[in-house]
């Protein structure tokens, strides 16, 4: 228990700590609570930890706001409603503020609650409105898109949203019921997958061009639309001299080849050709001329010369 | 979570709403229904999304949706309305629409989370600064609401109090307990369900 309490004190301040052993769980699985002093720790701390793996085991975190005292749960709604009553006023003067200055672009400052279970993945995007033309549009559908398309099990347990149902306690109290598993890896997944019918059904625009600025494109995509575009141009006939008779597909511009060489061609000897003459000029000319010897010593000198 | 960088996020967020409302509204699937409506819930957890949800008639979509059969709906119904009625236009919105009653049935339901959730957002309805409506407190209300202060569940029991104690009157809570021995008239029974046979 040391250990797990170590760990989750990574994420703020605990206030008390216990285990419970009449808590119902699976075989195998020992449940401990952990009382942070804050609510945001109780929340950030079950988002990272949930799932994790923790000596060899899996952890399952949970709220437990069974454990909550009524001013506890109190303080929390409380909490909510001036969360609420601050983000609305902060919208109100964003709006206000976005009226006067239309291409400003405003900085997002929504709380995010839930978060995508997979990475992105936008193969489509919404044309929301027809003045608006910015290809940046799948990138800001890209949180919501992603949750969507996830899997995800919808439970109402994972709205963590009311107030209810999170993290339980009020200003100062956050408690979170943990279920250490450390049996064989037995993950209790549900999984609902949604059918995804829905981007594309609706008749929005859909964007697959590469042109998206700043747009996620995964790499079996990639490969596809090289592949599509490949298809095309092979059935336009880019590509109509193929030297080889088979039906391998050239793709990109073709390289110059390497020019053969006939090694019986006699252009490759000229210039031993050409050494080999001057040679016989030389040595045919030294017995001739002995008055010229020194003359042709001279030039063989200077040939000599030339030659060093 | 990661700034969204340059883009005006609200612009694809809007228009992914509006396909959610669409899906729900066309599809015949309980199942696709089911989990639109748990992701307009999610939405209504945050307080960026509400001039949208406003626009788009989310709130009327929920408030529609708990007088559905399906059990399941109702709950991710009330589920965001309790997320999204602290707000005040939010707030304004539900009472205008006649909302109450509806939630208050909500109070009889057998699923735990969907009667969890009514009372939480009768607390943030009753919560208004300008006088609450008095419907809120009426006698069937604050009946069931003492009877709930007494359950064995810790999180029914703890809501149940707060709303007695914060928004019901000494006076009111004590008519309402010498009355406690009659019906709770005004709050529907519970309905019924009937159990396969298991083989």
């Amino acid at each position: 228990m040391k250990e797990l309490v170590e760990r989750f004190a990574l994420y703020g301040a605990i206030e008390q700590y216990n285990a419970l052993d009449e808590y119902p769980a699976e075989d195998f699985t020992e449940v401990y609570l952990i009382k942070f002093v804050k609510l945001q720790s109780a929340r950030v701390a079950k988002k990272k930890m949930d799932e994790q793996s923790f000596f060899g085991g899996l952890l399952h975190v949970c709220y437990a706001p069974e454990f909550e005292t009524v001013e506890e749960t109190r303080k929390k709604l409380e909490e909510r409603k001036a969360y609420i009553a601050r983000a609305t006023k902060n919208k109100d003067y964003y709006m206000t503020k976005k009226k006067l200055v239309p291409e400003q672009k405003g900085a997002n400052d929504s709380r995010q609650d839930f978060h995508p279970h997979m990475p992105g993945f936008c193969t489509t995007s919404l044309n929301t409105s027809p003045e608006n033309s910015s290809p940046s549009l799948p990138y800001s559908c890209d949180l919501p898109l992603c949750y969507f398309a996830s899997q995800s099990n919808f439970l109402p347990g994972e709205h963590m949203d009311r107030a209810s149902n999170s993290c339980s306690s009020g200003r100062n109290h956050s408690e979170l019921s943990e279920h250490c598993n450390y049996s064989a890896f037995s993950p209790k997944v549900q999984v609902n997958t949604y059918k995804n019918s829905l981007p594309c059904s609706s008749g929005q625009e859909v964007i697959t061009t590469s042109e998206s600025v700043g747009r996620f494109m995964p790499r079996t995509t990639q490969l596809q639309e090289r592949k599509r575009r490949r298809n095309c141009d092979h059935e336009l006939g880019m590509f109509p001299e193929t030297n080889t008779g088979s039906n391998e597909v050239v793709i990109g511009p073709k390289l110059p080849g390497i020019p053969t060489v006939d090694l019986q061609d006699d252009s490759l000897n000229t210039t031993a050709n050409l050494i080999r003459s001057k040679l016989k000029e030389v040595i045919s000319s030294v017995p001739k001329a002995p008055e010229g010897k020194s003359e042709d010593l001279h030039t063989s000198h200077s040939q000599k010369r030339r030659r060093i | 979570m990661a700034q969204k960088p340059k883009v005006d996020p609200h612009v694809g967020r809007l228009g992914y709403l509006q396909a959610l409302v669409t899906e729900f509204q066309e599809t015949e699937s309980q199942d696709a229904k089911q989990q639109v409506l748990a992701n307009l819930a999610n939405f209504a957890y945050d307080p960026s999304n509400y001039q949208y949800l406003r626009q788009l008639q989310v709130l009327d979509l929920f408030l529609d949706s708990l007088s559905e059969e399906n059990e399941t709906l109702v709950k991710f119904a009330i589920g965001g309305l309790c997320n999204l009625c602290p707000d005040k236009a939010n707030k304004e919105h539900i009472l205008q629409a006649g909302g109450l009653s509806l939630i208050t049935n909500c109070l009889s339901s057998p699923d735990e989370e969907t009667v969890l959730s009514a009372v939480t957002t009768l607390i943030y309805l009753s919560s208004s600064g300008a006088g609450s409506h008095p419907e809120l407190t009426s006698l069937p209300v604050v009946q069931c609401m003492l009877r709930f202060s007494i359950s064995a569940n810790t999180r029914l029991r703890n809501l149940a109090q707060i709303f007695l104690e914060d928004f019901c009157s000494p006076s009111l809570v004590a008519e309402a307990q010498s009355q406690q021995a009659h019906s709770a008239l005004g709050i529907p029974l519970p309905k019924t369900k009937l159990v396969p046979q298991q083989p």
